[in-house]
């Protein structure tokens, strides 16, 4: 626009849509204030006149890109507002964005947010309904051909919903820093939950310590996150931007700063944000989020600090350290034995895993059973069987990578199914995008 | 009797009102002259004999733009709180600049009072450097103004000019309102200059009656204000272009404006009839500001653009090399099209048709002719309809503002200037709408500036957690109940817009619009502690009821 104007070295799109008409509850975290005092501060730090930031409006995701990613009961069209459409579409605009070169990063700072939702929708989980992340993904591997990604949640709670999308897909490196799940729902996101049995190795979790601080996010990113992204080389690089390891958040216990949520964004260099948690709203939010944009940017983002930050206050104890460089080692380890079972895995055919997925919102549990039916050729495809509320899906997903030989075992199977009442059976298929219910 | 003037470039046009009846009518060059004589000079023409019937003067001029591309600004010291964000360090390439510390938060909270020792500090080092215009603006002073009245109070006496950031502007957006309050105490002594001038002349023609400025935004303020706020005085041109359209062809729908000139041409749009808003203000001297202004493009393409023949296409603009050559220049114009055509009677008929040759030496002029003006309104077309795509694509907040965004739909093209009349079928076909070319269009500026009324916008923000209401543009902070409420809020806020509007002279008060109401719960552990409210109240820029 002007010399006078301060410019982004790299051209970052945002997509800030604070839906201030929206809350899940009237006093609930997740409600119409929660951007306020974001949207506030980054208005008057004139970041719209600032060169080669641009700001984009969502647009609506469709019902068909939601059936790519999620098994939704009844249907994503009897659980899902306009809200969450908008919510998702933002993710998809900022996908766009980036992928048309309208620019070279994009952060889509929206709600209400995502990763918690796993592939079956029963309800709201963790505040979240529907994955935005993974809708994003398979977006982009259908419209734009990408095959490797990388997702990185640096929300502090466990992104068990990502995770689970993504458990037996070895193009999909999922990393997850969080606090530890012994202290901090969902519970979740332990060492040893390390990916399906065709994509073991794929899904990284660093449970934290309770109160770690910027010391420590600094050598988790350092020694594990940026060497196996290295190695991983992927394509694109996702940041699930939750910003609630700050130390002023009310629903969690770490002591992460804005000024360490900016360093980790210019070390990880993700190519697209993606808002999740983050729940201080006006102590931290305004500030973490500036951060983060002008680290995506290539800004200077050393003036950006919280009113109260005083850096003496967070000094991490040295056994801390040290139980953190442990946990270091151990996920590096993680993934260099990726991989190691999965022949011993494939002559057993199908492999299945039973869980328990819990609906914190409205309070009720889905028993759920997922069958790997592994291939030599491709990680297979899986059939997931989930019963919650009384009502029953079976699924067969097909997913984007699985070979001709799988799909249409697949359709086959589906075929084969009897329609019964209370059951939905279908097919959904990420390689002729098509999602059938019967 | 309204007096309306209009001061460009190269000319004046000055026009004089009975009701919306065209009494008199005059043009003078404004080259190497006083702007205030210049004045004199066309209310001398204009109003011979009696001159106590005038009722007002409405001046829209190029004196703030010339101050600026002459270089007559006054030097601008800032005190700037930036508080926690963007290195401010790019301040400084607009003029000196001192950083204070302390700072205040989004909520209009204040975190640390900023050290007086710095503020003396940095007093003695502007006075030394000859400054003695200075700016004071703190991130989210129209949340708080506190601190930039504290710096004010302590500086009282010590400079000849002080602009305070939250009196310009009530919007957020700390930069604009840094370089708004930058231009409103650079141009300070040139306004005032102009003023005794201007004063001086009018007692002498025995003129009593008020005189008004137009201002970007399509409306006017009295010369006194405009003397606390010159800013407000600049890039009036084009409003007064669009103010003028409105006056000579009033609509009630969408509409597209189009002012053709020699070099450029000017577009703005009508929403519902009404000129539609930049969202926060009109770029100055390279500056982004809070100066509110009406939405227009100026693009570089005019009846006197140079046009060359390049690859298959015609390249218009968006450069001039002197005339048409019909009128004896030496590059072919859109001009010459319209000789060619007989759209247009200036110079000469074969000089055109050579002009034409030039470009295309194999066809007919009157082919080459049809083909230039209709690559011209194509130009303007995609120009429009990028316009519109921009205006639609606006950041909103809310699901409901998302769902229900509206994208403009212009039933109307409404064109004046020079080329207008020659270009109104091609206009019409590119755009497929019908095209008015109204009458009396050459004065449309003059008219536009007469006829242009009285604006006025405020701002509130309360949060009655905190107890404390700001309405910025009145410096006003005022402590409320924690049951403050949006009626409260529309009461409170249309008092402080009517007494702005009594202060300006005017005995009644237009109808007041509200926007962006925004109402919004704080829950603090659970419990709801308060409300925000935010509000803008304004009076729209519209023409004078008769
Ligand atoms: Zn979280
Ligand atoms: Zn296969």
């Amino acid at each position: 626009m002007s010399s006078f104007m301060p410019h982004a070295l790299h051209k970052t799109a945002l997509i800030l849509f604070p839906a201030f008409d929206w809350c899940i509850s009237p006093n609930h975290p997740e409600r119409e204030e929660r951007l306020l005092y974001t949207r506030d501060q980054l208005i008057e730090e004139g970041l719209e006149d600032v060169e080669n930031i641009l700001f984009f409006n969502p647009e609506l995701a469709t019902f068909h890109d939601i059936n790519r990613v999620h098994l939704s009961v009844p249907s994503a069209e009897k659980l899902l507002t306009e809200s969450h459409l908008i919510s998702a579409g933002g993710t998809l605009r900022a996908a766009r964005a980036v992928m048309e070169k309208e620019a070279e990063k994009a952060f889509a700072i929206v709600r209400p947010p995502g990763h918690h939702a796993m592939q079956t929708v029963f309800g709201d989980r963790g505040f979240c309904v529907i994955n935005i992340e993974a809708i994003m993904v398979e977006y982009i591997r259908r419209h734009y051909g990408v095959r490797k990604i990388a997702i990185v949640d640096t929300d502090c709670h466990h992104g068990d919903g990502t995770q689970d999308i993504f458990y037996n897909d070895p193009d999909t490196l999922f990393i997850s820093l969080h606090q530890d799940g012994r202290t901090l729902y969902p519970g979740s996101g332990f060492l040893h939950e390390s990916g399906g049995p065709a994509a073991e190795g794929y899904t990284i979790n660093l449970p934290l310590p309770p109160n770690t601080c910027d010391e420590g996010f600094d050598m988790v990113m350092e020694r594990v996150v940026m060497p196996i992204l290295d190695e991983f080389e992927p394509e694109l690089i996702i940041n699930s931007a939750g910003q609630d390891n700050h130390y002023t958040d009310p629903i969690t216990n770490m002591n992460f700063t804005a000024q360490g949520y900016a360093r980790l964004n210019r070390l990880l260099n993700p190519d697209i944000c993606v808002l999740e948690g983050g729940y201080s709203i006006e102590g931290a939010l305004p500030y973490t989020n500036l951060g983060i944009i002008l680290a995506m940017a290539g800004m200077d983002f050393s003036q950006v600090r919280e009113p109260d930050y005083d850096p003496s206050r967070f000094t991490q104890p040295p056994e801390m350290t040290k139980y953190i460089e442990a946990l270091c080692s151990k996920a590096l380890g993680v993934f260099a034995g990726r991989g190691s079972r999965r022949a011993e895995a494939q002559q057993r055919r199908i492999v299945t895993n039973q869980k328990n997925i819990f609906y914190d919102t409205t309070g009720f549990h889905v028993q759920e059973r997922t069958s790997y039916h592994l291939c030599p050729k491709c990680p297979g495809y899986s059939e997931i069987k989930a019963t919650g509320h009384n009502r029953h899906i079976h699924a067969y997903t097909v997913p984007f990578n699985a070979c001709r030989g799988c799909q249409g075992e697949a359709k086959d199977m589906f075929q084969k199914g009897k329609p019964e009442s209370g059951t939905i059976i279908a097919l959904q298929d990420r390689i002729e995008d098509i999602y059938e219910t019967k | 009797m309204i007096i309306g003037i209009d001061v460009g470039g190269t000319h004046a046009d000055g026009v004089l009102l009975d009701g919306d009846t065209l009494v008199a009518k005059h043009k003078v060059s404004v080259a190497q002259q006083h702007l205030s004589d210049v004045i004199i000079t066309l209310l001398q023409h204009l109003v011979p004999g009696d001159r106590s019937t005038l009722q007002r003067i409405h001046l829209s001029s190029t004196l703030c733009t010339n101050a600026i591309v002459t270089g007559a600004l006054d030097p601008v010291g800032m005190l700037l709180q930036a508080g926690p964000g963007m290195n401010p360090d790019f301040f400084a390439k607009s003029c000196p600049t001192w950083f204070l510390d302390g700072a205040i938060d989004h909520r209009g909270q204040i975190l640390r009072d900023p050290d007086p020792g710095k503020i003396d500090a940095a007093a003695l080092a502007m006075r030394r450097e000859g400054i003695n215009s200075i700016g004071i603006v703190t991130k989210f002073s129209h949340r708080n103004n506190r601190h930039e009245q504290q710096v004010a109070a302590q500086l009282v006496g010590r400079f000849a000019h002080v602009s305070l950031g939250h009196r310009i502007s009530g919007l957020p957006n700390f930069p604009r309102r840094v370089y708004s309050t930058w231009l409103n105490a650079a141009l300070a002594s040139q306004f005032s200059l102009f003023k005794n001038a201007l004063e001086e002349g009018l007692a002498h023609l025995g003129i009593t009656c008020p005189c008004h400025v137009l201002k970007a935004d399509g409306g006017t303020i009295p010369f006194s204000r405009a003397c606390e706020f010159p800013c407000e005085s600049v890039h009036s041109g084009p409003s007064a272009s669009v103010m003028g359209c409105l006056a000579l062809a009033a609509q009630t729908d969408d509409a597209i404006l189009l002012d053709i000139g020699g070099t450029t041409t000017d577009i703005a749009l009508l929403v519902d009839g009404a000129p539609l808003l930049e969202p926060y203000g009109v770029n100055v001297a390279g500056r982004p500001t809070l100066i509110r202004a009406l939405k227009t493009t100026s693009i570089g393409l005019g009846g006197d653009s140079r046009v060359a023949w390049h690859n298959g296409t015609f390249r218009i603009g968006p450069e001039r090399q002197g005339t048409s050559m019909a009128e004896g220049g030496t590059a072919p114009t859109p001009t010459d099209a319209m000789v060619v055509l007989g759209k247009l009677a200036v110079g000469s008929q074969q000089q055109a048709a050579m002009a034409m040759l030039a470009l295309c030496p194999k066809e007919s002029p009157e082919y080459t002719a049809t083909l230039l003006l209709e690559s011209f309104v194509e130009h303007i077309r995609l120009a429009v309809e990028a316009m519109i795509e921009e205006v639609f694509a606006r950041p909103v907040y809310t699901v409901a503002a998302l769902l229900h965004r509206r994208r403009i739909q212009p039933k109307r093209i409404v064109a004046i200037g020079g080329p207008a009349a020659a270009l109104q079928s091609f206009l019409g076909q590119a755009l497929f709408l019908p095209c008015t070319v109204p009458a009396n269009y050459e004065v449309a500026n003059a008219i536009g500036a007469a006829r242009a009324r009285l604006t006025v916008q405020a701002s509130l923000y309360a949060d009655t957690g905190d107890g404390r209401l700001s309405i910025p543009e009145l410096s006003c902070l005022e402590t409320i109940s924690s049951r403050y409420s949006m009626p409260d809020a529309e009461k409170r806020l249309k008092g402080a817009v009517s007494m702005m509007v009594a202060e300006m002279g005017m005995k009644s008060c237009p109808e007041i619009d509200f926007l962006e109401r925004l109402e919004m719960n704080v829950v603090r552990g659970f419990a709801t502690s308060g409300k925000i409210l935010t509000l803008k109240a304004q009076i729209r820029p519209g023409l004078t009821t008769i």
